[in-house]
Parts: structure tokens; sequence; C-alpha cells
């Protein structure tokens, strides 16, 4: 009996051909397999390695440098949230505060107690724009506020009238700001691609860096 | 500071991006998408390809302003066995997010100049390693790999040639390591992103021990562009040495923090206030990172810097991968550097030993300071971690980049550290307190 199902095994049995050199699959066949069994457990890393003919050891060196291979149990949704310079700048750390009482946990990767939720603070998330953002399930959430994660929770809680993904989060807004250089003062951009200015400037708590 | 041509020209990056959709394959072609490709393949040899790069002018725009026409024709001619283009899609440096901007609104664009380059190396084959936290550009680009194929534009025979080309992804899983390029190779390897000691540079020893040019996503981005218009197009905007149109990511504290594609040589002010709306009201600026966390910063006094590359290098600083991060008179900067130290610390490879041990030692001085039990001893460690940092003591520039974000701050707001560390007061959050 595995860990990871057969057709799974089978299916990174195929994946070294893909590439120039078979190593080369060892992550693709990790993220298949954590995608499977929710999170790497040392047999399903020592199953990806028989199937890649690689080192149990070499597998698990590779599973353990990458943040976004989790070798613990995770919630099935989980906020990372960046508390990088520009996100903590406008209010990262107030967000990873919020997401924590809303989520009933202490700290970071602590399984909320129905284990649909967990949260990690994350380096940049390089959408530095909307900050503060954090990712969840593969989707980058953008201007966070209360609120926000309070609805997206929620979402998650009673997921009855529709999948909460991806819609309409394509490419930020449209048009591009050019900028010519000797433009005078108060002359605009050909185009303006800037967000809506904030309503006011954030007060600094404690904890924000 | 350097000069500031006049205008000259119009956007080369966004030039389509008002255009709806211009992620799909017929919208990007309708506009004049893929029609570089299509002349490069049937009409070009790859030094033509190589002599246009080089007369645009084009540098390197993930950070080290490379030329990139040198970079290509660094990699042997000669060569029996594969050649290939590496894709830099791992954008990770803080406060930068012009490659997500590019690839999320035109993914063909660089799927088109990564084939380009693919061509003028004499490769058949574009490899793109995208950091595993851009779900949607990923999603993208494999829609769009899969219509260049469907329309015949990739594969055994783009636009009816014998040149066989493609484009592929892969997916990294989350190191800020990997945005340095032997790093990422080792990565695209399957291994523990370690950088590699050099020589053999990649050109020689690059990908899977190929000869290999790696390339940001912006650089290539702006490919298709210079090969419809010409190199000499492009070469009339910016400045002297600094050739061309580049994006910048501003965040932060400024009222419309945002993507701007810019013409080199306009100054920080005018993105800052001018494009990025300036400070939140009521707030002054105090100080910027110029081009990611990993530039030295400048404090508010030398907004009137110009984004010329090599100007610059000259203060010390760099124009990086464009990120320009802003922090008002709200924000305390001993606080910022802590907060960026325990990141540098924290995506150490671990390879050499003093960025392993330099940046945690930092983070534990900072913490020190930040809990009031700092002194003249922590300054002292903070100035001597820093230059043990730097100078090339380690493989790779991440620990440099350590060591400039403690001594730039504490060059221009030593005040800030004093009063830490000697007065256990932080004057930034008593006004705020008594404001």
């Amino acid at each position: 009996m595995t860990t990871l199902s057969e057709r799974l095994i089978e299916e990174i049995r195929e994946l070294p051909a893909k590439y120039p050199q078979p190593r080369s699959a060892v992550m693709p066949a990790l993220d298949l397999a954590q995608e499977e069994a929710g999170y790497l457990t040392a047999e399903a890393m020592s199953e990806v390695a028989a199937a890649l003919k690689l080192d149990p050891g070499y597998v698990e060196g590779v599973a353990t440098f990458y943040t976004l291979f989790h070798l613990q149990p995770i919630g099935k949704h989980r906020f990372y949230v960046c508390t990088n310079l520009s996100c903590t700048l406008r209010g990262a750390n107030e967000i990873v505060e919020h997401v924590k009482g809303a989520i009933g946990v202490h700290e970071a990767g602590e399984l909320s107690k129905d284990g649909l939720f967990s949260y990690e603070e994350v380096e940049c998330l390089g959408a530095c724009e909307y900050a503060p953002v954090m990712r969840l399930d593969h989707r980058y959430e953008k201007d966070l506020t209360n609120q926000k994660i309070d609805g997206l929770i929620a979402e998650r809680r009673n997921p009855i009238p529709s999948p909460p993904r991806g819609e309409g989060q394509q490419g930020g807004a449209p048009g591009a700001g050019f900028a010519r250089p000797g433009a005078s003062r108060g002359e605009s951009p050909l185009k303006g691609e800037g967000r809506k200015p904030a309503a006011a400037p954030r007060r600094r708590t404690k904890k924000s860096g | 500071m350097a000069e500031q041509r006049g205008t000259v020209g119009g956007p080369v990056l966004t030039e389509w991006f008002a255009t709806a959709d211009l992620h799909k394959l017929n919208v990007y072609e309708s506009l004049g998408g893929y029609s570089a490709l299509r002349k490069v393949v049937k009409e070009m040899t790859a030094a033509q390809v190589i002599d246009e790069v080089k007369a645009s002018g084009l540098r390197g725009r993930g950070g080290a302003d490379f030329p990139t026409a040198t970079k290509w024709s660094f990699v042997p001619k000669d060569h029996p066995g594969p050649k290939y283009i590496v894709v830099n899609a791992d954008e990770s440096e803080p406060g930068s997010a012009k490659d997500r901007y590019l690839m999320e609104n035109s993914p063909h664009m660089l799927i088109e100049g990564a084939a380009i380059a693919s061509f003028a190396i004499g490769g058949h084959a574009a490899w793109i390693y995208i950091r595993g936290e851009y779900d949607l550009p990923f999603e993208m680009l494999r829609d769009a790999i899969s219509e260049a194929h469907a329309k015949g534009y990739l594969g055994d025979q783009p636009f009816g040639t014998d040149y066989p080309l493609d484009v592929r992804l892969y997916r990294g899983h989350g190191a800020y390591i990997c945005g340095e390029e032997t790093a990422l190779l080792e990565s695209l390897e399957g291994k523990r992103a370690q950088p590699r000691s050099r020589p053999p540079f990649p050109a020689v020893k690059g990908a899977w021990g190929m000869p290999t040019a790696v390339n940001n996503v912006e650089t290539l981005s702006t490919v298709p562009w210079i090969m419809r218009h010409g190199g000499a197009e492009y070469a009339k905007r910016g400045t002297e040495k600094s050739k061309g149109t580049r994006m910048v990511t501003v965040s932060g504290d400024v009222q419309k923090p945002g993507n701007y594609e810019i013409e080199i040589g306009v100054t920080y002010r005018h993105i800052i206030e001018e494009l990025a709306g300036g400070p939140m009201p009521g707030r002054k600026i105090k100080v910027f990172w110029p081009g990611g966390s990993s530039a030295k910063v400048l404090p508010a006094s030398m907004l009137d810097t110009s984004t010329d590359l090599d100007g610059l290098k000259a203060l010390g600083t760099m124009g990086g991968s464009g990120g320009i991060i802003v922090m008002d008179d709200s924000h305390c900067v001993v606080k910022g550097a802590a907060r960026l130290l325990r990141f540098y610390a924290f995506e150490s490879c671990g390879k050499c030993t003093p960025c392993r041990v330099g940046g945690n030692w930092a983070v534990r001085t900072y913490e020190r300071i930040l809990a009031g039990q700092g002194s003249q001893i922590e300054l002292g460690i903070l100035e001597r971690v820093s230059d043990g940092l730097q100078n090339g003591r380690c493989l790779c520039g991440l620990g440099d980049a350590a060591g400039w974000v403690i001594e730039s701050t504490m060059r221009h707001f030593r005040n800030e550290y004093e009063e830490h560390c000697l007065h256990n007061v932080c004057s930034v959050e008593a006004a705020l307190v008594n404001a």
C-alpha cells in the first residue's frame, strides 16, 4: 500500500522524459505529490524518489530547500501573507494579526480547528503595487483590508454560490504610464497606470517594520 | 545629474497594453505581434539579429545592466550540442513587480522575444523559469505557448521554416536565490538552488551543462519591438549610455503605487511625485530604494537623481530591477532595515559563510536594538557585519545586498540608529504619538 496513488506514480515516472536531464523532474514530481497528498510525508518523498530512481535523501534535500513544499500538514486554504517592506509599509502586520484572529490560530503553520485554514508570513510576492497582498488558493488577493479577509474566509467556510477563484484578476489596470524626460510639473503622462490614492496615511504601530 | 534628453517617441513595452485581450494570440498578432519573429526566422541570420540588438544598446533589466547583445555573442557559435535561452521569470526582488505585470498583460511578447533570442544564439529551446507563486502568469504563458504552437509559430517548422523553436516552462517553488542566474540553473536542473562558482560562466556551461544565456523577462519582452522598429529607433530613447525605456514598480508610501514605463533618464522625483502621485497627504518622503531592496537607499534630498544606469552606479547604488520602494516620515528606517535583513538572512542559501552567518548576526543585532538593548557596541557590530557581507566575499550578490541595506541606511540615517542604540528612542514613533 503506497501513500501516492498508482496513477500518480505512473505520471511521475513519465516526467523525466520531458526534460533534457531526468533530475529536473524532481520539483514537478514533488509538486504533484504534494497536490495529491496535501503535504509531503517521508513516505511520499520516498515514493517520488523511487519513481525517479533518485536517493530519498536527495529528494528530501530538494523539498526542504523551497518554501512552497510543505513537510507538515497545512490548511486546505493557506494564507500566504507578504510582510516584506512594501507590504509592511501599508499595514501587512495588522493584516497578519487579523488573519490569526479570524481563523483562530496563534502561530504560522498552525491549523484552524476545522482544518480549513492556516497562514504563513512570506517574503515579497512580486505584487508590491497592490500592497498589502497575499496568495490564497493559487490567486493573489490584493489591497487587503480586514473586511476583505473576513469575506474571503466566509466564502470558504460556506462555499455554496460559486467558487471564489480567479475572475477578473488579469493584468492590473490596462494602459501604461509612459513618462517622458523633461515633462514639466503637472503635465500628466500619456496614460495613467497608477492606482487610486489610498484614503489616508496609515498610522504606524509597534509591530510594523 | 545625468543629462535629460528631449522627448522622443512613445512607449515600447506597454505600447499595446490599452488593448483588451492582448494576451490572446489573435489580438497580439493584429497589432503586429509575431511579425518580428516571422522576419527573423524567414529573412535574417543570427548575426544580423545580434547586430540589431547591439545597435539598440539594450542592457539587461534583471539588475546587472549587462548589454544583451554582448551576452548573446558570448555563447559559442560552433558548439555541437544544444544551447539554451533561460528566461529568468523568478522575480522576487522586494519592490519589483514589473515582470509579473508584463507577463500578465502580454505573455506573447515574452514568448516572441524568447524565441528570437534562441534563434540569435543558435539554439532551439528557451526555458522560462517562473516563480511558483506566479500562478496566473504561469497559466497565461502556458496557454499562450500552446496557442503559438497551434498556429505554427513555434514547433518543428515555425512559419514554415526548418528551424525548430520551442519555449518551455519550469516552475520554481519559492526561493529568492533563484533570481541569481547560476542558482536558477541549479534549480532548473532539479537541485537545491545554490549559486555556482564562476568560471565557467553560463555562456560556456549553463543549463544542463550546455551553453546558455540567461535573460530577464523585461529584457526579452523588449526584443520584438527592437526587431520591428530597428535598433537605431530604440537607441533614440534614453541617455547616452543607458538606451531605451524600462519598467519601474513604485510601491510603499505613495498615493498611486503602480508599474510605469519610463524613458531612462527621467528623475526619481518625476517618477515618485508625478507618476506615483507623491507622498500621502500631510507626509514627506524620507528615503527611497531606487532599484529593489538590494539597491543602496537614497535620501529624499536626492530625488532629482536621474534613472541613468551609470549615473546610479557612480553614486554607489543601482537601477537594479526597477523596484522603487518609497518610505515617508511616518516610518522608521531602522525598522525598515531590520525587516529587510530578516529577509536576506532567511533567503540566504547557506553556501557561503559570510552570508549564512552574517545575515543572522545582523538580524539578532537589530532585534536587540529594537528591544531597547542597543548600545555603541551594536552600532559597531552592524558596521563590521555590513563590511563582512560585502566586497565579493560570497559567490553571489545576496550577501552584498544585505550589507548594502545596513551600510546605506546607516550612512544616511545615522541619527535614527543612534537614537535607537544610545537613547532607546524612536523619534518617528514619538512624533506619531504626539501628533
